[in-house]
């Protein structure tokens, strides 16, 4: 019997030797049965050993590729939203791994949106699951959402009266008839603890317009910022939060909240 | 190149090379999750610290060499994100499932996990990653003759296993196929 170490079958079956050495083992393997099944075994573990790789690789391929990822994010994607897709589309993500990853946790809290660390920019150009949508609408509903009837509606003074007590400052439903939209409802939210006025209008198409009110924040002027095929636009005055979301562009939200902010909350009180 | 441009580049070879380091990742760690977790906060300080990626190295090479040098800290510091590996049979073996959820060959995924993580690593760069023994010794921080020895170490262990089972196999009785 020939002795060849483990480490030259080992680089042989790699493929890691010269020409001419490869030749020696061969001749070897055609006559040394011993050899020849060890040189097989050694085969054997490294296709197995391959193939165990290829696998896990085929797995995650194959999860990223049924959810695919922009390959350039661009502008309007943070890095945090890419890679929360990149681990959605490996089918891992939980709210403990991208918490602990630093990354965002899958559905709102009221101290990350506070902040604004979980503010992403965009999410429509990623995979949306209805269950976190829904979720996080749901989230924002408490026991006070239910109590402006709607058999109360009509009655303006009795929902400013309504929203003022909630949200614990001035706030009357402003009249936007002479920009196209008409009040139709009005309801308590919460965000956290705090809670949060809705007062929807309806324009002449098209999806409702939502202004939004709570208490507190110094004044500062109206920004805009676009969420996907949303847009809002953020203000305080006079010791309340505001926010005008629609789909409606920038520029026309941004005309309708300097509207709002020249009646003043309690304009119609 | 300017800093974003780097950044921007970075990142988006990041991106392509994701489902490599997703592997990467899960061998180390022996799970998924916790596998994912280590990544999210690897890629999180590649890209916080992204001035240290020298031109001209190679990306992928990089990026394995800084999730396992974290890891490594991690380990070390036993800091409350320890990356703290060594899973359950079950979920090591659920990182071999094809599409189909089939599992894989359970002698493979057994000799694997029953490795230390640094040596899974070190079969998983060249036999998966195809590295050579010098670049596997630059992502683990060991030389290329330590990958060398490790390589015939393990393969040829592995190889008894294999035998010695086909030998059982071959003089145990056969079973009925019901």
């Amino acid at each position: 019997m020939t002795e060849l170490s483990d480490e030259l079958l080992v680089a042989y079956v790699d493929g890691q030797l010269g020409g001419k050495q490869s030749s020696a083992v061969e001749k070897v393997l055609a006559h040394d049965d011993v050899i020849a099944r060890r040189v097989k075994a050694l085969k054997k573990a490294h296709r197995r050993l391959e193939a165990a790789f290829e696998a896990i690789l085929a797995g995650e391929e194959a999860d990223a590729a049924s959810h695919p990822i922009p390959p350039s994010p661009g502008l309007l994607i943070p890095w945090g939203t890419v890679i929360k897709g990149a681990f959605a589309a490996a089918g891992i993500v939980v709210a403990a791994v991208l918490f602990i990853a630093g990354l965002g946790l899958p559905l709102a809290t009221p101290e990350r949106n506070a902040s604004g660390a979980a503010d992403f920019d965009h999410v429509g150009s990623l995979a949306r699951d209805w269950h976190e949508e829904v979720a996080r609408a749901q989230a924002l509903l408490g026991r006070a959402s239910l109590e402006i009837g709607l058999d109360s509606q009509r009655n303006r003074d009795f929902i400013a009266f309504q929203l003022g007590r909630a949200i614990g400052a001035a706030l009357a439903p402003p009249d936007l008839g002479a920009k196209g939209y008409r009040f139709t409802r009005a309801q308590i939210l919460r965000f956290g603890d705090e809670p949060l006025a809705q007062l929807l209008y309806l324009g002449a198409t098209g999806a409702p317009l939502a202004l939004y009110a709570k208490k507190g924040g110094a004044d500062a002027a109206p920004a805009a910022k676009r969420y996907g095929a949303l847009a809002g636009v953020a203000w305080s005055q006079a010791g309340v939060a505001y926010f005008l979301a629609g789909e409606g562009d920038e520029a026309s939200l941004l005309e309708l909240a300097e509207a709002i902010r020249k009646v003043g909350p309690q304009a119609e009180r | 190149m300017q800093a974003e441009q780097l950044y921007d580049s970075i990142r988006t070879g990041l991106i392509a090379m994701l489902p490599r380091l997703m592997r990467f990742a899960d061998i180390l760690v022996g799970e998924r999750r916790a596998g994912a977790s280590l990544l999210g906060r690897a890629l999180n300080r590649m890209l916080a610290e992204e001035h240290r990626y020298q031109r001209g190295t190679a990306l992928d090479l990089w990026a394995f060499a800084e999730i396992y040098r974290l890891w490594l800290e991690e380990r070390h510091d036993h800091s409350g994100t320890s990356s703290r590996p060594e899973a359950g049979g079950a979920r090591f073996a659920i990182l071999f499932r094809n599409a189909k959820g089939h599992p894989f060959d359970p002698v493979t995924t057994g000799f694997l996990r029953s490795l230390p993580p640094a040596q899974r690593l070190t079969l998983l760069l060249v036999y998966g990653e195809r590295f050579d023994p010098i670049d596997a010794g630059r992502v683990l921080d060991v030389s290329g003759e330590t990958i060398s020895a490790r390589l015939v170490r393990i393969t040829g262990t592995f190889a008894d296993r294999l035998s010695a089972g086909e030998e059982r196999d071959a003089g145990a009785p056969r079973e009925g196929m019901q």
